[in-house]
């Protein structure tokens, strides 16, 4: 392989179609305003638009030539502007294998490769043979598995692990987690948006009209709410779908190294994090999944980087609470799961409770007095000092020996594991108020894909902040500091 | 927890932050300006136009005189062979430690205005996030990135 060479032409087709992903709402405008135009016909415009983009994918498949020596990969791509991309053996972290429905039905491959940099996204063969994938990724791991040897720091999870273990999500589960999902209220938005644009069409058009005169006669307020129904249970439906797609086929499978997670129906994406990459864990439980007592796993991967850049990965999409703690401790051996832990003093609740409900209560009175909304709106600033208090009740932080937790709540409870050596930095923050009542907000950064995540609680007591970034200090080792006021000491996670 | 030897920065960053906002904030008085040309200037909507132009120019004569020599009085750093801590904030105070085996990279940068007080500002980049000590002497500035570069170094750990 130490010739250019191309990818399989399918690639130009599956280019195409990226193109239209990206710019989707750049045609969509191009469309409209092409729909206006009397003189110049609407089919000239899509088939003018699809040929442009197939050409563009053609001219990007000619121009993309890739090759490996010396256990580099040297891509050369662009149009116009060439761009050399090398990959070298011993910065590759992960290669992943997936297959969008466009190579599937080829019988191809898509081949991503990624290093700790954002410019291996653009290193992603798009369409080459599976034979050819496993061969690339054979002559690089090669090199790679004889070059590495941070993993030995961590040998302690893939010695515990024998060869490959295989996590499967039962169907029940898979079936909650599709019916409590969280893209609910992305769907229901994209929804009201669409309506938005269309209603004019709509109403004017005669089937409205027609529809309506089926109806029973009813007031506005009952045609309200049945509108906002359908819209809900729509929502819901294109939610429930949406995530069965993605997260059907859930596995789970753990290597001597990485762990990889494979998922979905159709698009089948397949995600390969080394152990050594692991950044940090977080547990999420939703504000309908917990009442149930389901959360789900997610976990933080430096270098890896999905289409939006972030290193966010679902570990596990929904696991019965009870169970968390033994599937971590599957999965990651190495880390502590229980830990001793302070939550912010009884003074911090006021400052929770008014946070949460000022804002909300501001807003409704503008909503009823000005707006002369119903006064059923005055439910939700009631509802926002419940808020407030249940992210009063969750806020905490922990520290074991080379680990913190940090646990706090926005909608849904969020748990997240940190090794102390995984911390790019720690940020106690101190407001003029939070000064005069000795507390502190603590912040610590992890990395993320090509990013940070942050993880935040708020209203600690000032001395634990301090001790808290003297743990740091401590880059994982030394003994464990006590909390300064012992009443605030509680047992985390405190999942029975 | 010995607390590390903290440095405060030059005090000419106090006279660079004033030009700075002196010539930044006034972009703030479009807002009253913008208001005035799409209400006019009517009864009600010129006291609106004053009390907004009063808030700014208010506001722009404190970010002149009083908040960059609270800024400067704030401002402290210590880099040792373990970990960069910064200290900041003129209202609300942060503190943030660096472990230096987390440091990518550090460079050191220099607008025009830093370079006519003979300042430049170090930039320590993580894997997650960018710091910036904002006005050093260039000399002092030079011989801060150095370290820390040395000690990162030292302290070279995966991400």
């Amino acid at each position: 392989m130490s010739d250019f060479e191309r990818q399989h032409p399918v690639a130009a087709v599956s280019r195409a179609f990226t193109l239209i992903r990206g710019n989707l709402i750049t045609i969509l405008v191009f469309l409209f305003v092409g729909a206006q135009s009397e003189n110049f016909p609407f089919l000239w415009w899509i088939g003018g638009g699809f040929g442009l983009l197939l050409v563009m994918g053609i001219l990007n498949w000619w121009r993309f030539l890739y090759k490996i020596e010396d256990g580099t990969l040297h891509i050369k791509s662009g149009i116009f502007v060439r761009k050399n991309i090398y990959l070298t053996k011993d910065r590759i972290q992960v290669i992943d294998v997936t297959s969008g429905i466009i190579q599937r039905l080829f019988g191809l491959v898509r081949l991503d490769i990624q290093t700790a940099g954002s410019s291996s996204r653009q290193a992603a063969l798009e369409a080459i043979t599976r034979e050819k994938a496993n061969e690339i990724n054979w002559i690089l791991r090669q090199e790679t598995e004889s070059s590495v040897e941070e993993g030995t720091t961590e040998a302690g999870v893939s010695t515990a692990v024998d060869d490959a273990r295989t996590i499967k999500i039962p169907y029940k589960e898979l079936l909650i987690a599709a019916s409590t999902s969280g893209s609910f209220g992305i769907a229901l938005s994209i929804i009201a948006t669409i309506f938005s644009q269309l209603e004019p069409l709509i109403s004017e058009s005669e089937y409205f009209e027609y529809i309506f005169g089926l109806l029973p006669s009813q007031t506005d307020t009952v045609l309200i709410i049945a509108i906002i129904a359908v819209f809900v249970i729509f929502a819901w439906l294109i939610s429930f779908f949406s995530t069965l797609l993605t997260y059907g086929n859930f596995q789970l499978e753990l290597n001597k190294k990485e762990l990889v997670v494979s998922r979905g129906i159709f698009e089948k994406k397949r995600i390969t994090v080394p152990f050594n990459r692991i950044q940090a864990i977080h547990i999420t439980e939703g504000i309908i999944r917990q009442p149930l007592g389901y959360a789900s796993l997610h976990l933080e991967s430096a270098g890896y980087g999905d289409d939006k850049g972030t290193g966010s990965i679902v570990l596990f999409p929904l696991i019965k609470q009870k169970n968390i703690i033994p599937l971590l401790d599957e999965v990651l051996p190495d880390y502590q799961k229980e830990m001793d832990g302070i939550k912010p003093p009884s003074r911090s609740m006021r400052r929770y409770l008014l946070r949460s409900s000022l804002p909300v209560t501001a807003a409704t009175a503008v909503l009823y007095w000005l707006l002369n909304f119903n006064i059923l709106i005055w439910i939700l600033p009631v509802a926002s000092v419940y808020w407030g208090w249940l992210k009063y009740r969750d806020a905490a932080v922990g520290w074991g020996t080379d680990i913190f937790l940090m646990r706090s709540r926005r909608l849904s409870k969020s748990t997240a594991y940190i090794k102390k050596r995984r911390i790019q930095d720690a940020t106690i923050i101190q407001s003029p108020f939070q000064k005069w009542r000795n507390l502190c907000s603590v912040q610590v950064f992890v990395a993320s894909g090509d990013q940070g995540k942050s993880f935040t609680v708020r209203d600690i007591e000032i001395d634990d902040g301090m001790k808290l970034l003297y743990q740091v200090r401590k880059n994982g080792t030394g003994e464990l500091a006590h909390p300064t006021d012992e009443s605030n000491a509680i047992l985390l996670p405190g999942w029975a | 927890m010995a607390e590390p030897l903290f440095h405060r920065i030059t005090p000419r960053a106090i006279r660079v932050w004033q030009w700075g906002n002196s010539i930044g904030n006034l972009f703030y008085f479009i807002i009253p300006a913008g208001y005035a040309l799409f209400f006019g200037l009517d009864d009600f909507h010129f006291w609106m136009v004053i009390l907004l132009a009063a808030i700014f120019l208010l506001t722009w004569i404190l970010s002149i005189v009083w908040i960059p020599y609270l800024s400067w009085k704030n401002w402290r750093y210590a880099v040792d062979e373990k970990e960069i801590d910064l200290k900041r904030g003129v209202f609300v105070k942060t503190r943030t430690l660096i472990p230096l085996s987390r440091v990518q990279h550090v460079d050191t940068r220099q607008g025009p205005l830093l370079r006519w007080y003979g300042l430049s500002s170090v930039t320590i980049s993580t894997a997650a996030t960018t710091h910036e000590i904002p006005a050093l002497d260039t000399v002092i500035a030079d011989r801060v990135r150095r370290q820390i570069s040395t000690y990162a170094r030292l302290a070279e750990d995966d991400v």
